[in-house]
């Protein structure tokens, strides 16, 4: 970890900063009523349609199957 | 002792192959986002009436994991087998590893509501006013 370019990690933290500054500022403005459409306004939206939400939880099982399945072992069995 | 050196793994694609798939993907959502927000200012108002109770929530329900599996599933071949060239072991981990995803987590939303729709029944048949 020690020898990790920093750059790469800022760069997310930039990104990550960027959307929750944005989400503050459409809290505090009023929402999409306002013309300020939060993350929920936006989830929302896409959720009226099917095809959406597939996408929306193929995203959703992508991200949980990398984070909580991939490289684990169920009990007793061999390694590879 | 020599300080530790961070290596450069070999990138997996060419850059125009990572760049072409990654403006692609983009464009593809977008599109898709620009085609839904043009849809609903034409059809402003609450979204078509669904099935309501329990055999819409579990159509619902059942409707977005199996498409959304379908879709992942059908995206991880196409670009694992035909972009990346990495099959085998990684792609029956993905069939595998999403569906019981898929298996762990359907049981435990429809459980989860049910129980706090009898949460909220037992409740509102105490509240007098409720």
């Amino acid at each position: 970890m020690a020898q990790h370019p920093v750059i790469g990690y800022l760069v997310w933290a930039a990104v990550f900063g960027a959307v929750f500054a944005w989400e503050g500022i459409a809290l505090v403005k009023g929402g999409a009523e306002a013309g300020f459409p939060t993350l929920s306004d936006a989830t929302r939206a896409v959720m009226r349609y099917p095809v959406a939400r597939w996408a929306l939880f193929a995203l959703w099982l992508w991200f949980g199957w990398h984070t909580f399945v991939r490289g684990w072992h169920f009990l007793l069995r061999d390694g590879p | 002792m020599t300080p530790a050196v961070w290596a450069q793994p070999a990138p997996l694609l060419s850059v125009p192959v990572t760049v072409g798939i990654m403006l692609g993907g983009y464009l593809l959502l977008m599109g898709y986002l620009a085609l839904a927000l043009r849809t609903m200012r034409r059809r402003p108002g609450p979204p078509p009436a669904e099935r309501r109770g329990w055999p819409g929530l579990v159509r619902k329900v059942v409707g977005t994991a199996v498409g959304g599996y379908l879709l992942l599933m059908a995206v991880v071949v196409g670009y694992y087998q035909g972009v990346a060239r990495v099959a085998g072991p990684f792609l029956a981990s993905a069939f595998t590893g999403c569906a019981l995803l898929v298996g762990i987590s359907l049981p435990v939303f429809l459980g989860a509501s049910w129980l706090e729709e009898r949460w909220r029944r037992r409740r509102s048949g105490r509240d007098p006013e409720g």
